[in-house]
């Protein structure tokens, strides 16, 4: 590490912090890319159905259709870039990186492995370190700052189908996210800090002690939010093929849709990688006091994968919700549910001392 | 008259939401893993330009001209399927072709030109009902396609060799026995 920073003239710090970004996005947007094809592989074997097999390396190279990704990359890169006339050509220019950057800068406060000491000095596994003072708020901030991608994206393509594509959204976005704060904010209570770092140790290794099994109303709450949060399946609001075109993404083509595309996988990586530090110990590995380094960062990316992988499953397995029986969920009972949540644990707390 | 709606009385479980949820993905889940661990080939979609479909029984498909073993066509061009056509695809010329009307007094007929247009027909199989000889039949290809309306007419040779491939026979486009020149047929 230190010959290496050496070599490209930087300091230690300044390139394990380089390295970190570099692994942290690039990893995040593979994993997204990869998630567009296990979504279409997973939604067909859940219908009985083959889904991309087809496309192939060089026109031979089959491997399960991984491919796909890649031919969908180009033709999307080839396809013409179209904006409509009377379009706010900034903002539509704008609205898939505001869309796409909230979903990326989520994942930067979440630990994805054991911090360790290495020629003494200490390595931490997140693009922010732990006590830098934002702790879990950040992510929070940051998943507000997602309802300007679909609501600006909706905006500024003049259409019709859009804004009331992205009217809903934000408006289901922005009703759920206090029921998904008070949730968490049990979490804090329990904790006794908001540093996902302090979160996870106070989770331990053992999962029973982990936050599913202490709050599970919170994470059912946390759960459904999320969804909502990701605009995804049986919350997706910002689209609706029966009522409102491809709602807040109509207008977009080439590669502005597959970057809004991408921000709803990536912000499902950041989701699944949110509840998996909340709620399942994040690098935590069962039954294992003192994982290594490798350890805790492959088992944190299964409960990531495995996520994310929930995410798919719930939106091949539940209907759409219609619009009205989404705000009646989140107001007369999400949010009540995770009100009961935090008083009881508080009630608890204030029993057991 | 109204129509009475009944109403399902959910159960507290089922009001929960969560409960059915769970349900409902344990059945996908199952659908899931039942797909993982079998075959693509052995699934239900028949993926096409590579597996076909077997077709059933009775299936009416591409016609094919009967042969004999040396390759001599069934078809005695009585023009039973012509008349029995009801999309009239079917034009066939007779020619004779046995010099047996010398020593014996008859002669043996056959198509020389048998043509199905198959942008007509309406693969009825009524043809293969009219058919005394049981020369004509429908089988099981059903790939009849082209880039043109011309090749869409199928001669007497097409037809006989229309499952050739599918058999393993030769592709035959020439009688075994030679036309005799028509001669003056004195009546």
């Amino acid at each position: 590490m230190d010959k290496l920073a050496s070599l490209l003239h930087l300091t230690p710090a300044l390139l394990w912090m380089a390295l970190k970004v570099i692994i942290v996005f690039a990893g995040v947007m593979s994993l997204a890319a990869i998630f567009t094809w296990v979504e279409r592989r997973g939604s067909a074997m859940i219908q009985d159905r083959i889904g991309p097999n087809r496309a192939a390396l060089f026109g031979k190279i089959r491997i399960i259709g991984l491919a796909q990704i890649l031919a969908d990359g180009i033709k999307m890169f080839f396809k013409e870039d179209l904006a409509p006339t009377d379009a706010n050509r900034n903002l539509f220019w704008l609205a898939p990186f505001l869309a796409f950057v909230p979903a990326l800068m989520g994942f930067a406060i979440i630990p994805f492995g054991r911090s360790f000491v290495s020629g003494g000095q200490t390595y931490h596994l997140s693009v922010l370190d732990p006590g830098n003072g934002m702790g879990m708020l950040y992510p929070l901030a940051i998943g507000g700052m997602a309802v300007y991608g679909v609501l600006v994206a909706a905006w500024s393509s003049n259409n019709k189908w859009s804004i009331l594509g992205g009217m809903r959204a934000s408006a289901a976005m922005v009703s759920y996210e206090i029921g998904m704060s008070l949730a968490v904010v049990s979490i804090f209570m329990t904790t006794g800090g908001y540093d996902p770092a302090e979160i996870i140790t106070a989770q331990g290794h053992l999962p029973w002690t982990w936050n599913i099994v202490r709050q599970p109303l919170g994470f059912i709450v946390f759960f459904t939010c999320m969804f909502a949060e990701t605009n995804r399946l049986p919350f997706d609001f910002a689209e609706g093929e029966s009522e409102i075109v491809a709602g807040f993404n109509t207008e977009f083509g080439s590669m502005k849709y597959s970057l809004l595309a991408l921000a709803e996988y990536s912000h499902m990586m950041t989701a699944s990688a949110l509840i998996a530090t909340l709620y399942f110990g994040g690098w935590q590995v069962p039954f294992v006091k003192d994982p290594t380094v490798l350890m805790s960062v492959a088992c944190f990316l299964m409960k990531l994968v495995f996520f994310a992988w929930v995410f798919v499953w719930i939106r091949w397995t539940v209907p759409r919700f219609r619009y009205d029986q989404l705000m009646k969920l989140g107001w007369k009972r999400m949010l009540p549910l995770s009100m009961v949540n935090l008083v009881v644990h508080a009630w608890f707390m204030s029993q057991s001392h | 008259m109204g129509v009475i709606v009944k109403k399902v009385e959910l159960s507290w479980l089922d009001r929960t939401y969560v409960w059915p949820v769970m349900k409902g993905m344990a059945i996908t889940f199952d659908h899931f893993i039942r797909n993982l661990f079998t075959p693509t080939a052995k699934r239900y979609t028949i993926q096409y330009p590579d597996m076909k479909k077997e077709m059933p029984e009775g299936y009416r498909g591409l016609h094919e001209l009967k042969r004999f073993e040396d390759g001599a066509i069934k078809c005695v061009a009585c023009f039973m399927c012509q008349e029995a056509c009801p999309a009239r695809c079917i034009s066939i010329e007779a020619e004779e072709f046995s010099d047996l009307n010398i020593t014996q007094g008859f002669e043996e007929k056959r198509p020389a030109i048998f043509k199905i247009d198959m942008l007509r027909c309406i693969y009825c199989g009524m043809c293969e009902e009219a058919c005394p000889k049981d020369a004509i039949w429908l089988r099981k290809d059903y790939e009849v396609a082209a880039y043109d309306r011309l090749s869409m007419q199928y001669g007497k040779w097409d037809l006989m060799n229309t499952y050739a491939a599918a058999d393993g026979k030769e592709r035959i486009s020439q009688d075994p026995t030679p036309t005799v020149p028509r001669r003056t047929i004195v009546m």
